[in-house]
């Protein structure tokens, strides 16, 4: 009997494992979607009084400009639109935007009083009904209302793709004007978008490669005043410059800041040498990094400090080289057909942008610190020259067409290699430095 | 005939010499014109063109200035490529001061002095950040909570009163007489014992289904067991016997009181995941699961994430209605590896973007198998989806 009962409890038992088994959800795993823009939309924003209209209609453009330029997003027109947002706080009509499948919307609202500018919006997850984040609402003076625009864009680009944004920022660059033998060039800044261009010098000598601060506040650049180059610092807020480094008999370039903004690192050309250099700025104490009789140039530190990537031609041709910051031994990191120039290592450490020259043709890449995983991003006759944007997701760089009549000006492309795309500026450019986003 | 053959001879033999001799196979010479060639040297060739010159000149006599002009535009073309290395060693200091210097003035003092007074303008927009307190159309959907709370509550009172008033006829043994108030008692009774009452047929079917125990104890217990089972469910009503039988039974097999409790406890358990959507009949195939996958995918955007969320595979739980629609509400990241939190919410929400997009006319599942698809677990892969 015992022996029986025991059966049917090792039975019942036995019964019960595969039901458990049977109840598990079923599973399966995706690996192929799509990569297309997010189909979002950027209805023209609320204005509170007749004052606030047209800052409310700009406001919306240059947001949806923004996040469409990014190759992300693709708004959707609003001539598709089924409902339209009259009040910042009614709820949202989601089935209207479903239906026309708008995947995020942008609602804002824009108040004026006096020259105070205040903006409101909230993003909207349009297929779960749910808002994105918190409302948010920046106040500032009308002359800023392009700034509102872009840091309300910098918040949607930030919650939708889980990076920073890029577009509050602004872009230092070599404006270009006049026939090929005459060129004039001069240094400018400018959104990121080509709008506010405002010159920073007169075309009286010759400038050349600006490079940004950490913080945005100072431009290094190479000028020919004088007669030959030598490095400047330029305080933008102020627009005064000054001489950082001279020193007779000597050529001074390609400079760029540290991290901590404390240090310049460049080049230095001495009885037909040209070895790495940094200078403390506040004091001005210089040490050399390398000793080679090689070309040592364009330097870039890593975010952190410790390492710097430059080129040399130590090996015979142009090549890409990576040293601690202190100096000592390089690694050579190209090796790839071709020449190799101007490395810039990216805002968030993991890929180096770099000039490559190889059969005729110019191209803009990226690769790993360690030299692996090279991408070239474009070709033409002349790219050369790449900066990052402050979230690593954007490069520009100089696009110069062939001929005599030959005009430089400036593109921008995704690391994907995607969304290459010109950036309006009023005269050629070239040689542009990205800035931080600002504060 | 001789005398037509030699009508025809003589004319034959006529005919061809007039040809020969009227000259019609002699062939005219074609046109064409021969002109002598003889050599003459330089100095008479210069003798014999200089007149043939000479007349054009004349004609126009205003004509070599325009000549010139182009030749003019054509030699810039030669000292713009000069300027190029003209800028490339700016070293001499008067060879490319001269040049631009005259443009300066016509062009940049006017504007670039007064530009960069207004340069301070990064500076001028101070957007104050401030986070607006309460979204518009705040409306959380707390679906289950709100409803299921108040039901459970009102129901357990009418239940536990009609008891006591059943309580009489349920010990008269005179079931059979009077079947109908004792089905009514005995109801409430295991209500109350149990909250599910759900369990009670599935504990009926776990041990009618196991079909083992025949095969080998057949010839010994189907001699003691068929007597004592069958007839004492066959006599009398059926309703009333067989919860009065199985308590008498019980209580009679006391020494094995512990096993028989741990029988059914065993039954119990498995009878709790039966009272749950115990999935029945085959599996999905792998086609169907296919179709769903590739149906999700299809919506599944990678194209607005971040690096970062590229780099993070996430697991998004989704509970299906019956029509093949998802429970948005159900939706619900169970895991994530490979990235931050941060860019795990990120990939999640794309998850459930894809999801709910994908899904809202209702996946193709075969609604026969709603047991195997009712709650579904999705793993998102963006490996194959990364920069490269």
């Amino acid at each position: 009997m015992m022996r029986f009962l025991t059966s049917l409890l090792v039975g019942a038992t036995l019964l019960a494992a595969p039901a458990q088994a049977q109840n598990q959800p079923l599973r399966i795993t995706i690996d192929e979607g799509i990569i297309e823009p997010l189909p979002l939309a950027v209805p023209n924003f609320v204005p509170d009084g007749v004052a606030a209209t047209e800052y409310a209609t700009q406001i919306a453009q240059v947001v949806a400009a923004d996040l469409t330029g990014s190759g992300l997003f693709r708004e959707i027109p609003s001539s598709a639109y089924i409902s339209q947002v009259t009040s910042f706080d009614a709820p949202v009509q989601f089935a209207d935007w479903k239906a026309i499948n708008a995947q995020a919307l942008v609602t804002g609202s824009v108040s004026l009083s006096g020259d105070r500018l205040t903006v409101r919006f909230r993003l909207w997850d349009v297929f779960a009904g749910t808002e994105l984040g918190s409302g948010l609402q920046f106040a500032g003076t009308t002359d800023g209302w392009r700034r509102m625009a872009h840091k309300v864009a910098d918040a949607v680009y930030s919650r939708i793709t889980g990076e920073g944004g890029y577009f509050d920022s602004r872009v230092v660059f070599v404006s270009e004007s006049g026939p090929k033998d005459q060129r004039r060039k001069r240094l400018a800044i400018m959104d990121y978008d080509g709008a506010n261009v405002q010159y920073l010098t007169d075309s009286t000598s010759i400038v050349l490669a600006p490079r940004f601060s950490p913080t945005g506040d100072r431009v290094l650049y190479t000028s020919y005043q004088g007669g030959f180059p030598r490095i400047h610092i330029l305080d933008v807020g102020r627009v005064e410059q000054r001489v950082l480094q001279s020193q007779e008999g000597t050529m001074s370039f390609a400079p760029r800041f540290s991290p901590d903004g404390q240090t310049v690192l460049f080049s230095l050309a001495q009885g037909g040498n040209t070895d790495l250099y940094t200078m403390n700025i506040a004091s001005g104490q210089s040490a050399r990094l390398t000793s080679a009789p090689s070309i040592e140039t364009a330097p870039s530190y890593s975010p952190d400090g410790s390492r710097i990537v430059f080129e040399s031609d130590r090996s015979g041709t142009p090549q890409l080289y990576i040293m601690a910051a202190s100096g000592g031994e390089a690694q050579r990191i190209s090796f790839g057909q071709g020449r190799y120039g101007t490395p810039v290592w990216s805002p968030r450490g993991d890929l180096i942008a770099f000039t490559k020259q190889n059969k005729g043709r110019f191209h803009i890449g990226v690769m790993r610190t360690d030299g692996s995983e090279e991408r070239l991003l474009t070709a033409s006759f002349l790219d050369e020259g790449p900066t990052w944007s402050p979230n690593g997701r954007v490069i520009m760089f100089t696009r110069e067409t062939q001929g005599a009549d030959g005009r430089a000006s400036l593109y921008s492309v995704d690391i994907s290699g995607r969304n290459l795309r010109p950036v309006r500026t009023p005269d050629g450019g070239s040689d542009p430095t990205w800035s931080p986003l600002l504060q | 005939m001789q005398t037509g053959t030699k009508i025809s001879g003589i004319a034959h033999v006529t005919l061809v010499a007039w040809a020969f001799l009227g000259g019609a196979f002699r062939s005219e010479p074609l046109p064409f014109e021969i002109q002598e060639v003889s050599v003459i040297s330089a100095e008479e060739f210069a003798a014999l063109s200089a007149p043939r010159e000479a007349p054009e000149i004349i004609q126009n006599p205003a004509e070599p200035a325009q000549p010139e002009a182009p030749v003019e535009q054509a030699a810039p073309v030669e000292p713009a490529q000069q300027p190029e290395p003209v800028e490339t060693r700016p070293e001499p200091v008067s060879v490319p001061a001269p040049e631009p210097e005259p443009a300066p003035e016509a062009v940049a003092p006017t504007p670039e002095p007064a530009q960069p007074a207004e340069a301070p303008s990064l500076e001028q927009p101070e957007p104050e950040t401030v986070l607006l307190p309460e979204p518009p159309g705040k409306r959380p959907k707390p679906r289950p909570v709100e409803r299921v709370a108040p039901e459970p509550v009102a129901p357990p009172p009418p239940d536990a009163r009609p008891d006591p008033v059943e309580t009489p006829p349920v010990s008269a043994e005179q079931g059979a007489e009077a079947p109908q108030p004792e089905q009514q008692a005995t109801a409430p009774e295991e209500a109350t014992d149990r909250i599910t009452p759900e369990a009670e047929p599935t504990v009926e079917v776990a041990p009618s289904r196991s079909p083992r125990p025949k095969t080998r104890p057949q010839p010994t217990q189907t001699a003691a067991a068929k007597p004592d089972t069958k007839p004492a469910a066959t006599p009398e009503a059926k309703p009333a016997a067989k919860p009065t039988e199985k308590p008498t039974e019980k209580p009679a097999a006391t020494p094995n009181a512990a096993v028989n409790a741990a029988l059914a406890e065993a039954l119990a358990e498995a009878s709790e995941p039966a009272a749950a959507p115990a999935p029945s009949g085959p599996p999905l195939t792998s086609g169907e699961k296919d179709a769903l996958r590739v149906a999700v995918s299809e919506c599944w955007n990678v194209g607005s994430l971040s690096t970062e969320a590229l780099n993070t595979t996430v697991v998004v739980s989704v509970r299906m209605n019956a029509d093949g629609t998802p429970d948005t509400g159900t939706i619900r990241m169970i895991e994530s590896s490979g990235g931050s939190s941060g860019a795990a919410k990120q990939a999640y929400e794309a998850a459930r973007r894809a999801i709910i997009r994908c899904g809202a006319k209702g996946y193709k599942l075969p609604s026969e198998k709603y047991d195997h698809w009712r709650d579904i677990e999705m793993t998102f892969n963006p490996e194959r989806m990364r920069i490269k």
